[in-house]
């Protein structure tokens, strides 16, 4: 096991400047917006000639200090993006030339964190490259390099002589657990969904203003919108984040909304956190960040529902 | 010394009545979560779930904004009302969104809570109300947060009566990233903070807050002024504004939204609340009204009753701008 001193931690992110373009995560927003921007030009076509360009997506990235409920999120995203039978070429370009050094949660970060209720770990993040684990003495991290990337990762701090064997008495702290412990049954996905009518859902709803910052903040939110931009030369098209608390996101061509309520797109939201995604990849959306909940500025809770689960 | 509890309870008591004669539907107010220091919006529809409501100085949330979900409605609703959500309610009633008689008001003086939003408020006492439930006499007039008791805990056990649905607390602030600073300032203090820069330096200031703009529309989301059925950000196919983040567009959405909004503003600072990013975007609404006030030379405060004028609404065939 590799070991890197805390002193030495600024450096080892300054080291990697030379590589790779390193991203730190924004407090507010999740690292997907590296891997899956809030606003990309997909191509860009000539007006004149109308030739069409892929736009590109960037090169080599480097995200340090990924929590691992958002690495996991990565997992979530790789299934959309890469695993469902389409594979979307900007974000495959952008996942493939990304780097995730993780740092497992020496504290818990927000009392609205509840990872381990949805099956992950404040200090396991198997999607990242390299994982920084506090040492239990708080001197350094021991350092966990999971994959061929994470490797290079690794020849760069040794060239730079920044990590070195871990000292024969140390070892990792243990994991904290979350202080929001939510009971998610077994079969939460056919409960919920087999609730479908219940009035429950328009209850949860009442307090909720429609205005998607829940989804905006959530590291597996994926939906997106496709747009075109007169840019004099070229038309440009684009894409951005879109949310399904918006009504826009189902109106349809000729007038009709099949979602027109927002009791009926929240249930969509927690239904797509919980249930659709478990059915179509076996895996929950929802990696318990708790970032929905701290920045709902109406106070709505997504682990109401999964506790609505034990109840159904 | 604060007077929460005993207030909370004239709140629980007047929504039980009004659900058990049937006055309203439901009541809007505040419950508890299970942070400590945050709470919810609860519509409470029986009389056990009224025993849930709580007023206390993390009440943050305004309420007036749901009563245009219930626009339409044939029956009455109930809402716990400070004095923003009663302006709130002014404005909704001088734009016509909402019928008098179908809003049941239980004016609550508001001592400030524990939200920067209110740190500049200078209209604690609600302006309008059906039945005040305590006096306004003694309430603070301004002064930021007056207090930031937490939210009783046991209560949060109660929380969910709504929705059928026990909290276990967890008891630590789960914060907003502006819900920081909340001692009292200026009515105008955004805006003032802005005013001594050069043109250029606002400029770049602006843009500055705008390119963390996420266009998530939240600010609109939540300000009572914004009632159009369909917004003009939403016809991104139209061409007004296109959807995409980029610094121009996102300088348009500021500028339009600000010039939307400013002359019904009735300074609730819910925009800035609301916004997952922190963006101090009341200024430009601030900075708005300060210019009327500058050009007519009167005090321009809006929502304090329900049948005045706004200032880009009002029409006159002698005008002195011919191009009308
Ligand atoms: S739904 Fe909420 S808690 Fe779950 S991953 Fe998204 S932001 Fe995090
Ligand atoms: S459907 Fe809704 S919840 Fe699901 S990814 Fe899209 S915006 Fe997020
Ligand atoms: S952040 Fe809260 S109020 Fe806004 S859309 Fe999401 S659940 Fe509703
Ligand atoms: S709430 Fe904030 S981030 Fe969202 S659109 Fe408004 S200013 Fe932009
Ligand atoms: S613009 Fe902001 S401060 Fe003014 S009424 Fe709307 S939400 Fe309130």
């Amino acid at each position: 096991m590799m070991y890197l001193l805390k002193e030495n931690f600024d450096k080892a992110r300054e080291a990697l400047a030379g590589a790779y373009a390193v991203v730190v995560p924004d407090e507010v927003l999740p690292p997907k917006d590296a891997l899956f921007p809030r606003s990309e030009t997909l191509y860009e076509t000539d007006r004149r000639t109308g030739e069409a360009r892929a736009a590109g997506a960037g090169g080599k990235t480097l995200l340090f200090g990924v929590r691992p409920c958002d690495a996991r999120a990565i997992g979530n995203l790789d299934a959309a993006f890469l695993e469902s039978g389409y594979v979307d070429a900007n974000y495959a370009q952008r996942r493939e030339n990304a780097t995730i050094v993780a740092l497992a949660c020496a504290q818990i970060p927000s009392p609205a964190c509840f990872c381990d209720s949805m099956g992950g770990s404040p200090h396991e993040a198997p999607e990242a490259d390299v994982v920084l684990t506090e040492a239990a003495d708080g001197s350094g991290y021991a350092l966990d390099f999971q994959s061929e990337k994470g490797s290079a990762v690794a020849e760069i701090w040794k060239a730079a002589d920044l990590i070195g064997p871990m000292p024969a008495h140390l070892e990792k702290a243990p994991a904290p657990t979350c202080t929001l412990k939510v009971n998610k049954v077994p079969d939460l996905a056919q409960k919920l969904t087999a609730a479908f009518e219940d009035g429950l859902w328009e209850r949860l709803a009442e307090a909720c203003l429609g205005c998607g910052c829940c989804t905006y903040v959530c590291p597996t939110c994926y939906c997106f919108d496709i747009g075109l931009e007169n840019r004099g030369g070229t038309a440009d098209t684009f894409r951005c984040w879109d949310s399904c608390m918006f009504p826009g996101y189902t109106q349809m061509a000729g007038g009709h909304n099949p979602r027109w309520s927002k009791t009926q797109r929240l249930r969509n939201r927690y239904l797509h956190k919980l249930a659709y995604f478990d059915e179509r990849y076996g895996r929950t959306l929802c990696v318990g960040c708790g970032r929905c909940i701290c920045r709902c500025p109406q106070g709505l809770d997504i682990t109401r529902a999964v506790e609505w689960g034990e109840r159904l | 010394m604060n007077n929460f509890s005993q207030q909370q309870q004239k709140i629980r008591s007047a929504a039980s009545r009004l659900l058990a004669d049937g006055t309203v539907r439901f009541v809007i107010g505040w419950a508890p979560t299970r942070f400590a220091e945050r709470t919810t919006v609860l519509f409470a529809h029986t009389e056990a779930e009224a025993q849930a409501l709580v007023w206390n100085a993390h009440c943050t949330a305004a309420l007036g904004k749901y009563l245009l979900d219930h626009r339409l409605a044939d029956y009455a609703v109930g809402i716990v009302a400070r004095g923003c959500e009663s302006r709130m309610i002014n404005r909704l009633l001088t734009d016509h969104q909402i019928w008098r008689e179908r809003v049941y008001i239980l004016g609550a003086p508001c001592p400030g809570m524990d939200a920067e939003r209110c740190a500049g408020c200078r209209e604690r006492a609600p302006v309008v109300w059906d039945e005040l439930l305590w006096d306004a006499d003694g309430m603070p007039e301004t002064g930021g947060r007056q207090d930031a008791a937490p939210t009783n805990l046991d209560e949060a056990t109660i929380a969910d009566v709504g929705a059928g649905l026990a909290l276990p607390a967890v008891g630590a602030a789960c914060s907003r990233p502006l819900d920081t600073d909340t001692s009292l300032r200026s009515r105008f203090f955004r805006a003032e903070a802005v005013e001594g820069l050069s043109a250029a330096e606002k400029f770049s200031y602006w843009d500055e807050v705008y390119a963390k703009c996420i266009r998530c529309y939240a600010c609109r989301q939540a300000c009572p002024v914004c009632s159009c059925r369909a917004c003009y950000v939403d016809m991104d196919r139209q061409g007004f504004q296109g959807k995409q983040h980029s610094a121009a567009d996102n300088r348009v959405f500021g500028v339009t939204r600000a010039f939307h909004v400013a002359d019904r503003c009735v300074e609730c600072g819910e925009c800035e609340r609301v916004c997952p990013m922190g963006l101090p975007i009341l200024g430009q609404t601030q900075k708005l009204i300060k210019e009327i006030e500058a050009l007519t030379g009167e005090a321009y405060v809006q929502g304090m009753d329900a049948e005045e004028e706004n200032f880009l609404g009002a029409f006159d065939l002698d005008d002195k701008d011919d191009f009308l």
